[in-house]
């Protein structure tokens, strides 16, 4: 038995690869965990960030800076009433915010946090990723209609044409990067060389290309990648149903949308798959066009120098975090109702900083940095969903029809057939010149 | 559609000026909310805010002549003054003085029509009370002022 579990950590392999179901199970819980405190995090940033881009400051009172807000919202949404609507179908309206939850985790076990830091590799593992989160929508139709209310129906609605106007473009961005990675040449504009590439929809064999080709995908065929990624990233924003196209819960015009009759323990269910589904997807998107674990600049400055230097980086940014926050402790206001708040500071920023210093010991530092150039990726997709909410308007339906069918499904199939006309470039020279010869 | 449009719209020109402000809007010194019982605000010098009758800073001893002019100058007749003749001096003294705040709207006219500067208003809002009769403010609550509570944890 215990060899079965110590065998593992010699492999190379993702515990799935490997067979093994003891690891297999410790990654499902600790990714269950992560994203759970990222959720937790993310609330909290989320509430700051967007509360200073609109001049206010957001939570104060629970805990310093609002620290400990997510813990005691919580709370309250524990002990809250769990109510259903007398005329609900009882059935459906349980089962929907499982249907949500359950999709937005699911699509964590294909998503490689390192090289063998994901629950599996799936060889189909890009396409399990699309097909699961987009079964979220469902449980969003679901809630609409079990809830038997005007508001969440129009919601619910909403939420499915939304889906079809960007399910279609966001596929053919992902297409065009998946063509890339059956290219065998190396740096941003090559294309044929020696033998064929892999041509791999496996989220780890799709970094692996990038790393193979020395270039993110963002940059391949540039300006190609970086359309196709505009375009992920535009309809990722909807596919989460995240300002400025959160349709299907527009406050202000259908109170809260879908989930405007459920309350207490469901609502925190809905809302956790939410955030579980932005991180799903930014990570999608991490994965496709940023070079997934691969930490910057592997090719132009690489040698053990530089790899020292970059994994540096995961204990550095705590030490940054910490310092940050000591700075914030003295910046509180001296007034006796803040002393503990105060303290509560201070020995945040002291747990940081320890985080922080371990995270220079050189074992720790070796198996960490993948996971921390994964994370810091995402961490940037987490913000720019913020600015997006503080800064845009929300779209009305039929821009929001016009710019997906109109826009992007036309610049995703052009994107798409230039990548694989250039990718095709050798060939088609070859027959061009054969039907020259036989003309 | 002009070309120069076509680019803005391609390029989101407007879409990344808007991110820029927001993005600027962050910065700490551009945050307009008051914490407010930890950090209170500066009140305009000419405020209205609760009637104080002022004493005499040397000798304690109150402005009021008992003229009564403030109670008849009172729109809602608000202002009860109670007098009395003293024997000694044979002068009038101010024995009670009460002014109902809940139907106060702070218009200023006892403040103009006293003589001697004693009812004026001063810059205190804070002016919630558990009661109704609380409202009704007595000769030692004006002549005290304010009393805030201090908040402690």
């Amino acid at each position: 038995m215990l060899e079965y579990i110590t065998n593992y950590l010699n492999s190379n392999l993702t515990p799935g690869q490997a067979g093994n179901i003891f690891w297999a199970v410790v990654y499902i819980l600790l990714i269950f965990a992560g994203v759970s405190a990222a959720v937790i995090l993310m609330n909290w940033g989320e509430r700051k960030a967007l509360a200073h881009m609109q001049v206010r400051l957001g939570p104060m009172r629970v805990g310093p800076h609002g620290l400990l807000q997510p813990f005691a919202d919580a709370l309250k949404l524990l002990l809250k009433e769990d109510i259903a609507p007398s005329e609900a179908d009882k059935m459906v309206f349980w089962v929907a915010p499982l249907i949500v939850v359950v999709t937005a985790f699911t699509t964590f076990i294909v998503v490689p946090f390192g090289q063998t830091h994901a629950v599996t590799d799936m060889n189909i593992g890009i396409l399990f990723m699309l097909g699961v989160s987009s079964l979220g929508v469902l449980g969003i139709v679901t809630a609409g209609w079990a809830s038997n209310s005007h508001f969440p129906l129009m919601g619910g609605l909403r939420s499915s044409a939304q889906m079809v106007s960007y399910e279609i473009a966001m596929g053919l961005a992902v297409i065009s990067a998946v063509l890339m990675t059956s290219f065998s040449g190396v740096g941003p504009f090559g294309v044929g060389g020696e033998g064929t590439g892999s041509g791999t929809l496996s989220m780890i064999g799709i970094v692996q290309a990038q790393q193979a080709q020395h270039v993110w995908f963002v940059f391949k065929l540039f300006p190609l990648g970086l359309i196709a990624f505009g375009i992920f990233a535009i309809a990722m924003v909807a596919e989460t149903n995240r300002a400025p196209f959160d349709l299907p819960e527009a406050e202000s015009e259908l109170v809260a949308g879908f989930h405007t009759e459920y309350s207490g323990f469901r609502w925190s269910l809905f809302f956790l798959a939410e955030y579980a589904a932005m991180v799903a997807v930014s990570s999608i998107a991490v994965t496709l066009w940023l070079g997934g674990w691969l930490r910057p600049f592997t090719y132009w400055l690489s040698g053990s120098g530089w790899d020292t230097a970059f994994s540096l980086f995961p204990g550095l940014t705590f030490l940054v975090l910490a310092g940050f926050t000591f700075f914030n402790t003295v910046r509180m206001p001296k007034h006796p109702a803040l002393k503990i708040q105060t303290v509560g500071l201070g020995v945040f920023g002291a747990i940081l900083g320890v985080v922080g210093l371990l995270l220079f010991v050189p074992g720790v530092r070796e198996r960490i940095q993948d996971i921390y150039w994964f994370s810091i990726k995402v961490a940037v997709f987490m913000y720019l969903y913020i600015w997006y909410r503080g800064t845009f308007p929300r779209y009305r339906f039929d821009q929001l029809m016009k710019l997906g069918w109109k826009v992007l499904l036309p610049v995703g199939f052009g994107v798409l057939i230039a990548t694989g006309l250039i990718g095709l470039s050798d060939q088609l020279l070859e027959w061009v010149k054969g039907v020259m010869h036989w003309a | 559609m002009g070309v120069a449009p076509l680019l803005r719209k391609v390029f989101m020109v407007d879409l990344l000026k808007g991110l820029s402000v927001t993005f600027r809007y962050q910065h700490p010194s551009q945050v307009c909310t008051e914490q407010y019982p930890l950090e209170r605000p500066q009140i305009a010098e000419r405020y209205r805010g609760l009637p104080r009758l002022n004493v005499n800073p040397e000798t304690g001893e109150t402005l009021c002549i008992a003229c009564n002019l403030c109670a008849s100058a009172c729109p809602e007749h608000l202002i009860v003054v109670e007098s009395e003749r003293n024997p000694v001096t044979k002068r009038k003294e101010m024995k009670r003085f009460t002014l109902d705040v809940s139907r106060c709207m702070f218009c200023g006219l006892c403040e103009e029509a006293c003589s001697t500067d004693c009812l004026e208003l001063s810059q205190d809002y804070e002016l919630a009370q558990y009661s109704r009769d609380g409202l009704i403010f007595d000769r030692a609550r004006l002549e005290s002022g304010p009393e805030n509570t201090v908040y402690s944890r």
